[in-house]
């Protein structure tokens, strides 16, 4: 092939060209660190990398927000801790007056007990967080939850239950409503309830109530009612008579699956009446004691109505105790799921962070590699050219 | 003697013409299109025919110049070809640069708006958080204007550098017609020898013109060239030119295509597919549109998912959330051309279905064609163009004023003006929908143990969407709804009423109520702030396949593709072109080692005819001197 110096000087200045602007790229790569600073050098890599940002940086929102939600459930697990305690003085209280040694003054005391009770239970179910909203009021978190009525607690609140988003496709409540933890409380056993009729005159006082039978609970709403000293009839709730029989004091008395102890004595005309358990506000629970604690401050006659009446609170506190224990037990279980799904965000999050270096970050030794090899066939170029330059038949015309 | 006179005197002339042709030849060693040229040289005939005829000298039969018309030919498309993509590589590097960087930004902004949502969830009345959230809001608007501008930038340049390859195409086009007038002119006045110099001057100029616009070249007579662009239009026919323009597009009057001056209305810009000129109008067609439609279909996106979320949820004043972005629509552009008044108006029925698409609306006929606008495959489509039936393709929905006239044509672009419209069009935090539409209550006196879910909006748009109903249980399997008529019940299925959807499950017990109502008040909802933060992996796109930021991944991934596929062409077209003028070189070339050869050559016969003058002159002195007796 004929050569010609003209297009020796232009491939020469081509290939100087694209020699030399490898050898920035390779530069700009060692002093950035980044295998590709354009999409172009590395398309898929590229995107690939900005769809591991997102997820990784999604996967640090969940983290945050289960730190969130932690703090919150953290404070909602304390002030369940308390209604627990709040609950348990108050039963001491409930079996202490129920002892029968006590006296008007005693019982005016015991009130006023459960009055500050029912206070510092206000308190906790108005608790606020951090950040100044109610914890106990549903979604309604600006609104303060409850206030003390005459006959128990207002709740200005909602249903809503806030959740938390922890993982993709993952949520935890982040909190219960005020209905859940203190409205929604199941009255009696839990099944069915049993209470002296309030004109009761005699001293049958109801003990322990059970369920019995495979059928469980069928009765519906009836009462127990006593014709003589020792003989009671039950009715349903269209007032017709569907049982009879007769009673020694200390007995359990049986009718649809429900078992109720009755001890006394009680008169003629005498009722107790059962019905299936309902919903009833703790505050009401708490009120009511008071309300009977008070009158048998003011009536020592009243005594079997007082036992009655403390009977029945104690069963509502306890089935508010359980209440609150399963609430505190689901918070506790979140806690876990938080802690759980948290530690395994962090892993995701290295690993996350390890690919995206793995495609991003410059292979150091080979890029030096290549920096030194680019740079020997750039030197090595140039020499070539200053030897071939020299070469002319002109030089020898003399 | 006198034979040996003229005998040497030819050769003395042919070897000074010779040296004059080596010297002319290193002078232009590095004249651009200068071809090498060498002498040709002939015996003269003698004119006596003796016994032995003796040859009468040498004569100088002509120069010419060392030219493949192949090998030219070859570099000329090459150059083309070259100029094509050297001129698109400088448009996909730069969009290349843009998305690498601000569309990197983009992404980021993108994250961390869903990020904001995210933490308004976890705190739904916090103002500090709902800033967070409106300003995370206004960098995504940012980044798509700061994006989205940049690739307007590049149009606008391609525009200027369209007239400017028009002019220097048309200027090229006059200096080449010319050359062939002068070139016509030369080779009758030479007696049919070229004049060389013209045509190598003219060819420089057609080599020049052909980077910069692919052209065909045909001979025509007395040594011109005739030279025509795209599918044979002439541009320079003999000493006739045809000059280019420039006229606005049918359907955009800022951006300019190519045409012949003297046909100006038919636009031959898609028939320009190489040189620099093909470059700039590929660049358009192919990089930067593309890039912004793309760009558009991931803000139409955001935006609409965005909305539909807040419409459906309450704000913190109670009220259903009001748009947070405001982006703008589809467009239905009227050619220039168009005879009648007839409007289209587009709007978008699916967004998952939208492509990154213009169309093109033809109404020819009788009836409609919608051809796509970058290749002009057809594309199928429903509807007659009416309110009632509009036409339906591609995720939009199109409809027609009227019945337009015959050969009307409508653009219609879905998503290029979103990028750039995109905004956000809140400004009070308390206006971000963070609570859900409805809350669910079950009454307390509920003896059964049915439970209700807290309930899903279906549809935001329903008047009575936050008025209060009630559900009440007639009997463990029936309920009535508002104390209408009973229904029956299953459990875990769902009710809808009045564009919301809930559960109830469980066992009921008749008599037990459920409420449902506005959840105005429940500003501690998070609800709607949670959707909207998982919206980030919703699919949407590529029929709710693709989310928001998938299609981030993939505009980065498709731009780097083209920018990496375009340098990759442009390396293979710089080997190619390299070769083609090396071929050319190394036919046309002059070698400086070949021209001292030759003057060393020339100097020395020129040297030798010289010495048989002086010889010729001696003997001829010797002769006289002899006849006249003065020799001694």
């Amino acid at each position: 092939m004929r050569v010609t110096q003209g297009l020796n000087q232009t491939q020469f200045i081509t290939a100087l060209d694209s020699l030399e602007s490898s050898l920035s790229q390779t530069q700009n790569q060692v002093s950035s660190g980044l295998a590709f600073t354009t999409p172009s050098q590395n398309p898929i890599a590229a995107g690939t990398v900005s769809n591991y940002d997102q997820v990784l940086a999604q996967s640090k929102q969940y983290t945050a927000n289960g730190n969130s939600a932690q703090t919150g459930l953290q404070t909602e697990d304390t002030a369940l801790t308390q209604v627990q305690n709040q609950l348990q003085s108050l039963r001491s209280l409930a079996l202490e007056a129920n002892s029968g040694t006590q006296t008007g003054e005693d019982l005016s005391a015991i009130a006023a007990q459960a009055t500050q009770i029912q206070n510092t239970l206000l308190t906790v179910a108005n608790t606020q967080d951090g950040n100044g909203q109610y914890i106990f009021s549903g979604f309604a978190t600006q609104t303060q939850p409850f206030s003390l009525t005459a006959t128990g607690a207002a709740y200005a609140g909602d249903q809503g239950q806030q959740h938390v988003q922890i993982a993709a496709g993952q949520t935890v409540a982040a909190g219960d409503n005020g209905d859940v933890v203190f409205n929604q409380i199941k009255t009696g056993n839990g099944v069915f309830t049993a209470a002296a009729n309030a004109g009761n005159t005699g001293s049958g006082v109801i003990g322990a109530t059970t369920v019995s039978g495979a059928a469980g609970y069928t009765g519906g709403t009836f009462s127990i009612n006593f014709t003589a000293a020792n003989t009671y009839n039950v009715e349903n709730a269209a007032s017709v008579v569907v049982g009879t029989g007769t009673y020694t004091p200390g007995q359990t008395i049986t009718y649809g699956g429900a078992q109720i102890a009755l001890s006394g004595q009680p008169a003629v005309g005498d009722s107790f009446d059962v019905a299936a358990s309902g919903n009833q506000s703790l505050f009401t629970t708490v009120q009511n004691l008071v309300t009977a604690l008070q009158a048998g401050a003011n009536s020592a006659s009243s005594k079997p109505a007082l036992n009655n009446a403390i009977a029945g609170a104690l069963n509502n506190i306890d089935q508010a105790i359980s209440q609150t224990s399963t609430v505190q037990a689901n918070v506790g279980g979140r806690l876990n799921t938080i802690t759980t799904q948290q530690s395994q965000a962090t892993s995701q999050q290295t690993q996350l962070q390890q690919s995206i270096s793995s495609l991003q970050s410059l292979d150091y030794a080979s890029a030096i590699t290549s920096l030194d090899s680019q740079n020997t066939t750039l030197s090595a170029a140039m020499q070539a050219y200053t030897l071939t330059q020299g070469l002319t038949l002109f030089k020898y015309i003399q | 003697m006198s034979d040996v006179f003229g005998i040497s005197i030819s050769a003395l002339q042919a070897f000074q013409t010779a040296l004059q042709v080596t010297s002319n030849n290193i002078a232009n060693a590095n004249t651009p299109g200068y071809d090498k040229e060498s002498i040709e040289l002939t015996s003269a005939i003698p004119q006596s025919a003796g016994s032995a005829p003796i040859g009468a000298g040498v004569n100088v039969a002509g120069i010419s110049r060392a030219y493949s018309q192949l090998s030219a030919n070859q570099l000329n498309i090459s150059q083309s070809n070259l100029g094509q993509l050297n001129s698109l590589q400088n448009y996909t590097s730069q969009i290349d640069n843009i998305v690498g960087t601000t569309a990197g930004g983009l992404s980021t902004a993108i994250q961390n708006y869903y990020s904001a949502w995210s933490t308004v969830s976890n705190d739904p009345t916090s103002t500090a958080a709902r800033q967070a959230l409106l300003s995370a809001a206004q960098s995504v608007s940012a980044a798509f204007s700061s994006t989205n501008g940049q690739l307007q930038g590049l149009n606008s340049n391609i525009n200027s550098a369209v007239a400017a390859d028009v002019t220097q195409i048309n200027s090229l086009s006059t200096s080449i017609s010319a050359l062939n007038q002068q070139i016509i002119v030369g080779t009758a006045d030479g007696g049919g020898q070229p004049p060389n110099d013209l045509i190598d001057q003219r060819d420089q100029l057609v080599s020049n013109l052909s980077k910069l616009v692919g052209i065909t070249t045909t001979a025509g007579s007395n040594g011109a060239v005739n030279i025509f662009v795209g599918n044979g239009q002439p541009l320079v026919l003999g000493n006739v030119t045809s000059a280019l323009t420039t006229i606005p597009n049918q359907f955009n009057a800022t951006q300019l295509e190519v045409s012949i001056a003297s046909n100006g209305a038919n636009p031959i810009s898609s028939q320009i597919t190489s040189g620099d000129l093909g470059g700039l109008l590929a660049a358009r067609t192919q990089a930067v549109d593309p890039a912004i439609n793309q760009l558009g279909q991931i803000a139409t996106a955001l935006s609409q998912t965005a909305n539909a979320q807040q419409n459906s949820g309450l704000d913190l004043n109670g009220q259903l959330g009001a748009n947070l972005f405001s982006v703008g629509g589809p467009q239905a552009v009227s050619s220039a051309s168009n005879t009648d008044g007839t409007s289209a108006t587009v709007s978008i029925a699916n967004v998952g279905a939208l492509t990154t698409n213009d169309y093109v609306l033809r109404y020819q006929g009788g009836a409609y064609s919608l051809t796509n606008a970058s290749d002009g495959s057809a594309v199928a489509f429903t509807g007659s163009g009416t309110a009632l039936s509009p036409i339906s393709a591609a995720g939009l929905s199109i409809v027609l004023s009227g019945t337009p006239a015959s050969g009307d044509q409508f653009l219609i672009k879905p998503t290029a003006q979103a990028a750039a419209t995109f905004s956000v069009a809140l400004t009070s935090t308390s206006q971000l929908a963070a609570a859900g539409a409805i809350q669910t209550t079950a009454a307390n006196s509920n003896a059964g143990n049915a439970t209700i879910s807290s309930g899903t909006v279906i549809t935001a748009s329903n008047p009575a969407l936050l008025n209060p109903v009630n559900i009440q249980f007639t009997s463990a399997t029936t309920y009535t709804i508002n104390g209408g008529a009973s229904q029956p019940y299953t459990s875990g299925s769902n009710i809808a009423q009045n564009g919301w959807q809930v559960q109830i499950s469980g066992t009921p017990v008749a008599g037990d109520t459920f409420t449902v109502q506005s959840n105005a008040g429940g500003t501690g909802d998070n609800r709607n702030a949670l959707a909207s933060a998982n919206q980030q992996t919703l699919g949407v796109l590529s029929n709710g396949t693709v989310s928001v930021n998938g299609a981030v991944g993939a505009l980065i991934t498709g731009i780097g593709s083209q920018a990496q596929q375009v340098n990759t062409a442009q390396t293979a077209q710089t080997a190619v072109n390299s070769q083609a003028l090396q071929n050319v070189q190394s036919v046309s070339g002059v070698n400086l080692d070949e021209e001292a050869a030759n003057l060393l050559q020339w100097q020395q016969a020129y040297q030798a005819s010289a010495q048989a003058l002086s010889i010729a002159n001696s003997t001829f002195t010797f002769f006289m001197d002899s006849i006249n007796g003065t020799y001694s």
